[in-house]
């Protein structure tokens, strides 16, 4: 009888040292929203990929990537399909939203999806103060970039309007921000108007069984084109120094 | 009696082969084998089994016993494609498999696989990058591809010639563009390679497609039952 409470004793002590020598790190869930250049791909479709479905691969035990983002999705439908409010009602403290909107919100041609600059803003504000509402943490991300080159082979803004809002949001409501449409530009201007092809979805006719006739897409990305991405939003949340950076899985050399 | 039914008609492509054709851990990504992207291509009545290990020679893909586990899952019709060469030819490897230690190893393959009435695939190791002062790339296993042919010749094996149109491949990308084929990284640039990389032997996930697109290719080439079971995908022309 003394014997079993002396083991527990020991027990409970043992386990009061290492809650203090070992941080135990907190679980997190990441929240992705935003579009087709973040979503999840059938594997039918492949070699096509959203750049969520490469960055899930570089966190540690502690974190969930629960990559919600839906291709042809503004702010707008988003919100209005019920998309964002199940989301909510799932945050916990310590989560963070990765939100990346823009290519959809500002096509004129699709009506559709299409969303005014004001109601851009202010579903970017919706989003934002909802989190922090729930002491989650949200992460503002500019849309990453079309692949557009001028003759004079300069990539090219492609989001101007919207991404700015962004930027403006991120301010005005102290935001963290990964500027994905800068640094994918840098990107693309890095690989040059010819080699940015591999980084999206260019096939040729015949190439590829899943795409008999090819395909010329300057928005969407390969499996390569969005790891190379995901690298960027990486990058991103390292220069943010959020304490997510700590749950990046980094291999010693 | 139904489940037996539908088994029947159910084909499983082996993969064996070394680390150019491996599944990856995820912590060792973007590191790509061509057997990865390789899965995506077929209808649902295939299933494509990759028994291909990092470091792998012939010989020691035997002598670890992971050679005898796919001869006695093999059934009628299944497909085995056998690509090594990397760990075979090094003198200096653990793994290193002599010239006819090698031939020996592919007759094996071929031959218990034809015993299961499962139709062997012999594959020429997969270029490396290296390129001369020119400009042109270099044949890097000139040995052990020529064993490879020599076998599929011996014994009526369908080849796919890897080797070579992989090397055609790396030769039009050129000296310079053929690092996004391969695990190429900047300090910096991906978490799990922080000092970055530059390895001329293991694939991105491009190099890895490109190459997958290869075998693919010649599977339909080649006039192999196989071919009829590629998803047939009908794509609307883009505007």
């Amino acid at each position: 009888m003394y014997k079993r409470a002396f083991k527990k004793v020991i027990l409970l002590s043992v386990v009061a040292l290492l809650s203090f020598t070992l941080p135990i790190k907190k679980h997190s869930s990441v929240w992705m929203i935003g579009d087709s250049t973040m979503c999840q791909y059938d594997s039918s479709r492949f070699p096509l990929t959203g750049w969520g479905m490469k960055f899930e691969e570089y966190f540690d035990s502690s974190v969930t990537i629960e990559n919600k983002a839906r291709g042809g999705r503004s702010t707008r439908t988003f919100i209005s399909e019920n998309r964002w409010q199940p989301i909510v009602n799932n945050l916990s403290k310590g989560d963070y939203v990765f939100i990346q909107f823009g290519h959809n919100d500002e096509a004129k041609n699709y009506p559709d999806r299409y969303t005014s600059p004001e109601d851009y803003r202010k579903n970017l504000i919706k989003f934002v103060s909802e989190s922090r509402e729930k002491d989650a943490i949200p992460v503002l991300i500019t849309p990453v970039s079309r692949r557009k080159f001028d003759a004079n082979g300069n990539a090219l803004e492609t989001h101007e309007v919207y991404s700015k809002i962004v930027h403006e949001v991120a301010d005005k409501y102290k935001v963290p921000l990964i500027d994905l449409d800068k640094m994918s530009r840098a990107l693309f201007q890095k690989f040059g108007p010819e080699n940015s092809k591999l980084l999206f979805m260019q096939l040729q006719p015949g190439e590829n069984p899943n795409y008999p006739v090819g395909d010329n897409d300057n928005t969407h990305f390969t499996t390569y084109g969005a790891r190379h991405i995901a690298e960027l939003v990486l990058n991103g949340i390292e220069n943010l120094h959020l304490e997510l950076a700590d749950r990046i899985v980094k291999n010693k050399s | 009696m139904l489940f037996a039914f539908g088994e029947r008609n159910k084909i499983t492509i082996y993969l064996i082969g070394d680390s150019t054709m491996a599944d990856k851990e995820v912590k060792a990504y973007p590191e790509t084998g061509w057997g990865m992207p390789f899965h995506y291509f077929f209808d649902s009545s295939v299933t494509v089994d990759n028994r291909a290990k990092n470091g792998r020679s012939t010989r020691t893909f035997i002598e670890e016993g992971r050679w005898q586990p796919v001869v006695e899952n093999l059934k009628e019709g299944d497909y085995v494609l056998i690509q090594f060469g990397h760990n075979d030819e090094v003198p200096t490897k653990k793994s290193y498999t002599t010239p006819d230690e090698f031939k020996k190893n592919l007759i094996k393959f071929v031959t218990e696989s034809r015993s299961k009435k499962s139709i062997p695939i012999l594959i020429t190791p997969v270029a490396r990058r290296k390129f001369d002062a020119e400009g042109k790339i270099e044949e890097t296993h000139a040995v052990y591809q020529q064993l490879v042919k020599d076998v599929a010749k011996q014994l009526n094996v369908p080849l796919i010639d890897l080797d070579k149109e992989s090397q055609e491949l790396v030769q039009q990308f050129g000296p310079d563009a053929s690092q996004y084929l391969y695990n190429h990284l900047e300090p910096g640039e991906n978490p799990h390679y922080p000092e970055g990389r530059a390895d001329n032997t293991h694939f991105s996930e491009l190099g890895a497609r490109k190459m997958a697109q290869i075998v693919l290719h010649d599977i339909q080439k080649l006039n192999l039952g196989l071919a009829q079971h590629i998803r047939v995908v009908h794509q609307k022309e883009k505007k």
